[in-house]
């Protein structure tokens, strides 16, 4: 990345800001480390539960550097071909094809096998060059120019092969390709790694990389992130919804309400033109943030001593 | 590097943190970035670079407040110009002139250096810390004080008696400050060394031998053990299945070759994860050891998914509702007296027991099942169903037997570890948590 952003990385508390404009509300750890990040040219890997926000603060990063986002998703079985580049193949076949006579031409002069090949190659390499070259995200990140925001989203999700074979581009910044050769990155892209921790990463890779936990955020931070990112709401539905989340939270369900939930039940709020809370309504649009069966019925069950605290939160 | 961080990464070893030279060397450009200015800044900042899971993360907030804890200012700048006026500076000594300055900052810097040449860092045993106090202080100048205070006493005037009892009392707030200060750093380098030779000790002693009040630290200890086979095992593996061509491999990787099977791919099969199910006794006769086991079923339990556990005495019946239901303490207490259950405490009857599981569970034991049996294989003289074992052992994987009993004893009195012995793929003599690290791995 450097020195190109340089400015832009000037102070923490300006990271803070600049990321609150892009729509971001980051607390100073999340600031602190991106900064980190920035100086020591590092992979950051961030790791929190589902919905905290963790491909957004690199979607964000990227708008920040006004620089473009390259987003590889993991899975179970993906490989270099799919991650890295690939030839294509279709295309090498078919200006093969189409060049047929002028490769006749080159070779007529001569007779012998030996001389035919020794003419071909004189021309071999044009077939096996960067005109042919597929690039995947990660070469596309190294060949950005002007740098990029990498991100490799849901790596806990790939292979053990491919999680070492991530740690040779993240601290090198470069790859070989046999034919072509070496091609180092101009401008060092910015990475980031999610994960989710439905497997414990190598210690090699949490090594080379800044760690970033991101947990659910207190009150006071979640309610600033609604605020920006739903900014027609008042702050007295807004507070009395984040209470809710919070008293939510608490008990003991599958899958606990995420920011990015509390975001879409703060929408529809506004889309029924709703000023505040109150039980009937929080049961009609439960299903927005809970969303199995056992934790509806476990919500409703304290629905309304929950919903009473709600709504004397906003109050204090 | 400087000294304070290199002694903070050391304190975080100490504490269990595995902090390589490369996360060093990254902390140190950390903080030249950041500076010692803003505590809360680097504490993120360093808590970045050096902690790298959660459960890391607060082990390390926990070093970091006691590593970077500030002291309380001395408050001994009294009224002293009288005193010190009419002596040239330099028959004081250099604390003394300290104490008497109230330089606090100059005290702090002095015991830190000193804390330095004596190298503090390698104190390893409570019983050290009366040394390493007395060589602090001889480092510092403890010894010129006091003699200077002693000819200051000898004078005999008014004014040198009051500049001595100043002196004195500034040696006592210091010494106070010396002797916590080696305490802190105790807490921060020794607890590592010292934990480490209990852990050993521990770890060979026969579970049986072991007192009550080593029992939270087996209880981490096994929780350390299991979390490490875990972190080992739990990854799925690839094995090939051998002479199987993967076709639309074959075909994706040829293409290049136009479509001759050039570079050939062959299937893969992934190795599941083990299923254990695991059979323990709780009978009397091996109570002493009992409490281990059920130790580290229940760590197992909360780290491995695919377990089954089941208990006996005079019959048999699965536990794993127990472990699920209830915290360590009440699961153990429970188990060991069946409350709850519907097992019967009488005479151990491995027969009957034997007979329970195969009547109740023989269904899901499949090719993949590992069968661990914990037990000292003392019948009561009664059938001891070696039949059943027998058509367990062909129905499972592996069919393990932990005897906490010596292979000597195996066979002696009631013991009917001999005639299960055949039927079992391992039988070993368990009574050591080293002897259980050893099957677990094996296991796994």
């Amino acid at each position: 990345m450097k020195p190109i952003h340089d400015e832009k990385f000037s102070t923490i508390e300006r990271v803070q800001r600049e990321f609150k404009e892009a729509g971001y509300v980051c607390s100073r750890q999340i600031a602190t480390t991106v900064y980190l990040a920035y100086h020591l040219c590092k992979p950051v890997l961030v790791e929190g539960p589902a919905g905290v926000g963790k491909t957004e603060l690199a979607k964000t990063a990227a708008s920040f550097l006004d620089v473009p986002l390259i987003r590889l998703q993991c899975y179970e079985g993906l490989d270099e071909s799919k991650a890295l580049y690939e030839w294509k193949y279709g295309k090498q076949l078919l200006y093969t094809q189409l060049l047929r006579d002028k490769l006749d031409q080159i070779i007529k002069g001569e007779n012998g096998l030996d001389g035919s090949i020794r003419k071909l190659h004189q021309y071999d390499d044009i077939f096996f060059s960067m005109d042919f070259l597929e690039p995947r995200p990660l070469l596309k990140a190294i060949q950005e120019k002007k740098g990029a925001v990498l991100l490799v989203d849901e790596v806990d999700k790939s292979d053990d092969e491919f999680e070492a074979f991530l740690l040779e581009v993240l601290s090198d910044f470069q790859v070989s390709i046999p034919e072509v050769g070496t091609i180092a990155a101009v401008t060092k892209p910015f990475v980031f790694l999610t994960s989710n921790n439905t497997r414990e990463l190598s210690e090699a890779l949490k090594r080379r990389c800044l760690h970033l936990y991101i947990p659910f955020p207190d009150q006071k931070l979640e309610r600033e992130i609604v605020r920006i990112r739903v900014p027609d709401i008042s702050e007295k539905l807004e507070t009395q919804l984040v209470a809710f989340i919070h008293e939510v939270r608490k008990l003991d369900i599958r899958k606990v309400p995420s920011i990015s939930e509390s975001i879409d039940w703060a929408r529809v709020l506004m889309i029924l033109h709703v000023n505040q809370l109150n039980v009937d309504l929080i049961q009609d649009t439960l299903n927005t943030f809970v969303k199995f069966e056992e934790d509806v019925r476990l919500v409703k069950e304290q629905l309304r001593s929950m919903a009473e605290k709600a709504i004397q939160a906003s109050h204090t | 590097m400087d000294s304070v961080l290199g002694n903070f990464i050391l304190a975080l070893r100490g504490s269990g943190i595995r902090v390589s030279v490369s996360e060093s060397i990254d902390a140190m450009h950390v903080t030249d970035l950041i500076g010692y200015g803003d505590r809360e800044m680097l504490k993120v900042a360093l808590s970045a670079t050096l902690a790298k899971t959660l459960a890391e993360k607060e082990i390390f907030n926990a070093t970091f407040d006691r590593f970077f804890s500030t002291d309380v200012p001395f408050d001994h700048a009294c009224d002293l110009e009288g005193a010190t006026e009419e002596r040239g500076d330099e028959e004081i000594p250099l604390i003394g002139r300290m104490i008497l300055s109230g330089n606090m900052a100059g005290l702090a810097v002095a015991m830190s250096q000193a804390a330095l040449s004596v190298d503090i860092t390698g104190i390893q045993f409570f019983t050290q810390k009366g040394i390493y106090v007395r060589r602090l202080m001889q480092q510092m100048g403890f010894d010129e004080l006091n003699d200077f205070i002693r000819t200051l006493r000898r004078g005999g005037d008014e004014e040198e008696a009051r500049l001595a009892n100043i002196l004195e009392q500034g040696r006592e707030d210091l010494s106070d400050r010396v002797r916590n200060f080696v305490e802190r750093q105790y807490d921060l380098y020794a607890g590592s060394a010292a934990e480490g030779m209990i852990e050993s000790y521990l770890k060979n002693a026969r579970l049986t031998n072991i007192e009550q009040h080593h029992y939270q630290q087996i209880r981490i200890i096994i929780r350390k053990m299991v979390k490490n086979l875990r972190d080992l095992h739990t990854r799925r593996k690839k094995g090939a299945k051998r002479g199987q061509l993967d076709f639309k491999k074959t075909m994706r990787s040829n293409i290049s070759y136009q479509g001759l099977p050039f570079d050939t791919r062959w299937k893969m099969k992934k190795i599941d994860r083990p299923k254990v199910m695991v059979i323990c006794d709780v009978s009397r006769s091996v109570s002493t050891i009992v409490r281990f086991f059920l130790l580290i079923l229940y760590s197992l339990n909360e780290l491995i998914e695919k377990i089954d556990t089941f208990i006996f005495c005079s019959n048999l019946v699965d536990a794993g509702s127990v472990f699920e239901k209830y915290d360590l303490e009440e699961a153990l207490v429970r188990l060991q007296t069946g409350t709850g259950l519907d097992i019967w405490m009488g005479r151990t009857d491995y027969g009957q027991s034997l007979r329970d599981f195969w009547e109740g569970w023989a269904g899901s034991l499949t090719r993949k099942t590992t069968v661990i049996i914990l037990g000292d294989a003392r019948n009561n003289f009664g059938d001891p169903e070696v039949g059943t074992l027998k058509k367990m052992q062909e129905r499972c994987k592996r069919l393990i037997w932990l005897n906490p009993e010596t292979p000597s004893l195996w066979g002696s009195g009631d013991s009917e570890m001999k005639r299960y012995l055949p039927f079992c793929h391992i039988a070993r003599e368990c009574n050591t948590l080293n002897h259980l690290e050893k099957v677990m791995h094996s296991l796994l």
